[in-house]
């Protein structure tokens, strides 16, 4: 593991008696926190979910309460004068239309003459390895992981003494990761840096020191990676944190049950458009009841697109033929999940999303409380009923937005990146449903990034490339089997 | 310092007329179709245009947001080449104004219904007074005028007054309007009173 | 320039972005107060040359963007035609009564109509929205917290526009059927507007954040990327403009074939 050669024993950040409770809650979301970092230091902080991590490292920035105002008080603090932060969502953190115009954005906060910066702008975007064949580039045309390098070479423009960042990777696929992970090794060397991240395998071995607060905002275990992991393993486990080896010692589903050779879905000659251009092509395809497939491929490979053609979402031509057992609308037999949950909730409480999908489904009213009831147990939605969907966290918003499909009890489950961007607690939990569905007989089809849920749960891998399906490999032609709960959590 | 506009203050404002720019270039044909009819039906949605206005106002709370609103409604409607082009910026200014009068008259502390009402009817006056001068309503038979007050005003009630009070509940239900409420002395306090 | 066609540029773009604007203005308030109809006729041949020449765009695209002018025409035009105030009576059913009067000052409405419409798509179309803003901070002082907020907001609107595309699958996924009439409208407008505006405003919210975390203090000075001030292409836009309302004059004092001249009294 590399070390850094000699930390300056100088304090880079020191933040002592914290207290902090949110307008309205119950609780302190820390009460009596102090944590000293030095200068130098590289300081990974994890935790679990809603534990405040992102909000401590606003605090330590100084983001709160100078942008952000939130009650908050501590008896004595040396925060940094010059800082870098980088934020989650690679979509809100810039303000104007080309990858140049944004960092000379910061150029002019900072009274640098315009003369200066036509120069500086291909500097910062040359070290943080942004190569851009022009730099007026529309940063919309970006991917995530080129955004959040260009966020680090504005920043870096700043010449921050202290780097923060707050979950960089935690929207963008694994390249996207890695280009920012390589990035900030890049330019990171001489600064102190504070990562606030669950996917913590590719920093584990950039970082000094692991801190780790828990969901009452106490910090309950500091100290140097390798140590952490070895004596808290069971913490990184329960707080979903993705760390190294986390599939590893995991009670992987078995597969039993002979699937049958009753087609699903057959596909011919289907094109799928979008604003009247062909993405995606496929010759001949075809799915049999009870399969999980996971279809993978590039970013823009047209994975998404085939899932939307297959539920009648966009403009197709060609056919896809469906074997329903039941003869009711369309969005009751084939159920379809967006990456973004958000867009999906249609009422203002988690209770009225649930009975929503089953308005005109002829259930009585008994039978419909007993289902609802079940599904909020099933996605530990029970003690968030009555909140509106919005003010859910990440991970319970997409729980619901799977509930509200599932819940009508589709023949076929249409799942885009379902457990994207979440912890591995999250993660498995949505794992464990999706394989008791399976086990039901649903056929899913599920587009996704990681390798280790195609290799582990599906029955077979479509490859896309380019909008064509590239291969169709079969991984079983069994069905899972056995107790629920697989992943052991 | 409680009332000044803060960047989130006014990038907030500004985003939500953006939004509604683009509802309003939309709107413009609908208008237009509904106006072939001639007795001024197209009047009974005319209220849409004032729409940013009352939302901003509502949501922010604070001096300046519904003038502000308004304006850069206007405005973003204009730089997409909004069919009124030119004028759009004349008739944001007096609508904006006109809603913000009213919300001064109750010193931006009332956030009730029949408030939002009466900002409907400041910023049908508004658009009416530049009317004079532009379309020359004042040329038209007596009872046609009447007509067209009417229905605009009706319509502005509806649309600007209650669509925009329940949208407005409708959004805060989602939390989100707490981002941009200020927080008060109490919740400082509350900071000390439990942490004996 | 919302759609986007970057490349397009002619002398018209290199005149002093708020300066057009404010020519425009003085343009638009100069023009209320004339109700000469032939002048508007003239007027709106010169804008039809601007446009269809100086814009740089290709014709079909051109021709695309007017072809609501009917409309708009027809929407100025049929009222104050209808049911307009006149004396020299033509037509008259039942509430209906065409005057002459009335009937030109409909069709001088509906000019009005066009040209500001003209107006307004000359500015678009030759006009980058950073550009503008620049210019407006550096000629006429625009707080920069102003206008970096437009500049923000129009970046998200690309966004929106995705978001109402994915809202509308959505709401297919989760069967809403809307109900016809005001209530649809209702819902159909609580539906679309509550998540999109949700959404919008925590992305409003966490751009702010980010932009004073990069250290903008949007009253303090600062110095500029793109440097904006005036150029000959100023004075001959002047001079266009000018050249332009006179020689409408000239042909309104000399060429006039329509009984009316003057639509109010």
């Amino acid at each position: 593991m590399k070390k850094q050669g000699d930390i300056m024993e100088q304090i880079a950040i020191s933040m002592e008696g914290l207290k902090v409770k949110f307008p309205n809650e119950k609780s302190f979301l820390f009460m009596d926190l102090s944590l000293t970092v030095k200068q130098g230091e590289k300081v990974l902080l994890v935790g679990p979910s809603g534990g405040g991590k992102s909000t401590l490292l606003k605090i330590l920035a100084g983001i709160i309460p100078n942008s952000v105002e939130i009650p908050m008080k501590y008896t004595n603090s040396i925060l940094p004068e010059r800082y870098g932060y980088v934020f989650q969502d690679p979509d809100s953190q810039f303000c104007m239309p080309y990858a140049d115009e944004e960092i000379a954005f910061v150029l002019e906060n900072l009274q640098i003459p315009f003369q200066k910066m036509a120069e500086l702008i291909p500097y910062y975007l040359d070290t943080v390895g942004l190569h851009l064949s022009d730099i007026h580039t529309k940063i919309n045309q970006l991917s995530g992981g080129m955004k959040q390098r260009l966020a680090i070479a504005s920043v870096l423009a700043l010449q921050p003494d202290v780097l923060f960042l707050d979950e960089p990777t935690a929207m963008l696929d694994e390249e996207g990761t890695d280009q920012v992970w390589d990035s900030v090794m890049k330019i990171a060397s001489d600064k102190t840096v504070i990562i606030v991240e669950h996917k913590i395998e590719q920093v584990y071995d950039f970082v000094d020191r692991i801190i780790m607060i828990n969901t009452a905002g106490e910090i309950i275990a500091d100290g140097e990676p390798y140590k952490m992991i070895e004596e808290h393993l069971d913490l990184f486990r329960k707080y979903g944190i993705w760390y190294p080896g986390v599939w590893k010692g995991l009670n992987k589903p078995s597969f039993q049950n002979q699937l049958s050779f009753n087609p699903a879905i057959t596909i011919t000659q289907l094109t799928g458009y979008k604003i009247k251009k062909e993405i995606i092509h496929i010759d001949t395809a075809h799915v049999t009841k009870g399969d999980w497939i996971a279809i993978t491929g590039a970013n823009g490979s047209g994975k998404s697109t085939l899932l939307q053609s297959l539920a009648k979402l966009i403009k197709t031509k060609g056919t896809v033929h469906y074997s329903f057992t039941q003869d009711i609308p369309f969005y009751r037999k084939v159920g379809f999940v967006f990456q973004n949950p958000e867009l999906q909730f249609v009422t203002n409480t988690v209770y009225d999303e649930l009975a929503f999908s089953l308005l005109n489904i002829p259930l009585s009213e008994q039978e419909k409380r007993q289902r609802i009831s079940d599904h909020l147990a099933i996605f530990q939605l029970d003690h968030v009923k009555n909140i509106h969907p919005f003010q859910l966290s990440v991970g319970q918003m997409k729980r619901l937005s799977i509930a509200a499909i599932t819940i009508m009890e589709p023949e076929i489950l249409l799942l885009d990146e379902p457990t994207f961007g979440q912890d591995a607690a999250n993660t498995f939990r949505m794992l464990d449903y999706f394989v008791s569905l399976h086990q039901k007989g649903t056929t899913i089809l599920m587009v996704t990034h990681d390798q280790q849920i195609s290799e582990h749960f599906a029955t077979a891998e479509w490859t896309m490339d380019a909008g064509k399906l590239l291969t169709i490999s079969t991984k079983r032609t069994c069905r899972v089997e056995g107790k629920q709960n697989v992943l052991g959590l | 310092m409680k009332n000044k506009l803060t960047l989130t203050d006014i990038l907030v404002t500004v985003v939500i007329a953006v939004v509604f720019s683009v509802i309003y270039k939309i709107w413009g044909p609908l208008y237009n179709t509904l106006s072939i009819f001639g007795l001024h039906i197209d009047q009974l949605v005319y209220g849409m245009w004032f729409m940013a206005a009352t939302v901003a106002f509502l949501i922010i709370r604070k001096p300046g947001v519904a003038l502000l609103a308004e304006l850069a409604a206007a405005q973003g409607e204009f730089l997409f080449g909004g069919q009124w082009g030119i004028s759009l910026l004349l008739y944001g200014l007096v609508q904006g104004l006109g809603c913000e009068l009213i919300f001064a008259l109750f010193r931006y502390k009332n956030y009730q219904i029949f408030v939002l009402c009466l900002a409907a009817i400041g910023a049908t006056i508004g658009s009416l007074w530049l009317d004079i001068y532009y379309g020359y309503i004042t040329e038209l038979v007596w009872w046609n005028l009447a007509l067209l007050i009417l229905f605009r005003t009706a319509g502005a009630i509806v649309i600007t007054g209650f669509f925009a009070y329940y949208l407005v509940k409708a959004l805060e239900k989602t939390g989100v309007t707490n981002l941009v409420r200020p927080v008060n002395e109490t919740h400082y306090k509350a900071l000390d009173e439990e942490a004996r | 320039m919302f759609l986007d066609f970057s490349n397009k540029s002619t002398w018209l773009n290199q005149v002093n972005p708020s300066f057009k604007l404010l020519l425009f203005v003085f343009l638009f308030v100069g023009l209320l107060f004339i109700d000469n109809i032939h002048f508007y006729l003239y007027f709106t041949i010169g804008l039809l040359i601007i446009y269809f020449l100086m814009t740089g765009f290709p014709i079909k695209w051109l021709l695309i963007f007017i072809s609501p002018f009917f409309i708009i025409f027809l929407s100025s035009f049929i009222s104050m035609a209808l049911f307009g105030e006149g004396e020299t009576l033509w037509y008259r059913f039942g509430m209906i009564h065409i005057t002459q009067e009335s009937f030109f000052r409909g069709i001088h409405l509906g000019l009005r109509g066009i040209i500001f419409g003209f107006l307004g798509l000359i500015f678009a179309l030759t006009t980058k929205p950073v550009m503008f803003f620049y210019s407006t901070m550096q000629q006429y002082r625009l707080k920069p917290k102003l206008a970096y907020s437009f500049m923000a907001a129009i970046r998200l609107l690309p966004m929106v526009a995705e978001e109402v595309y994915v809202l509308k699958q959505a709401l297919k996924v989760r069967g809403v059927i809307f109900p016809k009439g005001i209530s649809g409208f209702y819902q159909r407008l609580k539906y679309y507007s509550v998540p999109i505006l949700a959404q919008s405003i925590r992305r409003a919210h966490r751009i702010a954040i980010a932009m004073e975390a990069k250290q903008f203090d949007g009253n303090a000075k600062r110095t500029y990327y793109y440097q904006s001030g005036y150029s000959y292409h100023d004075i001959w836009f002047c001079l266009l403009l000018l050249g332009g309302i006179m020689i409408c004059f000239f042909l309104q004092n000399n060429f006039t074939f329509l009984p009316v001249e003057r639509v109010i009294n």
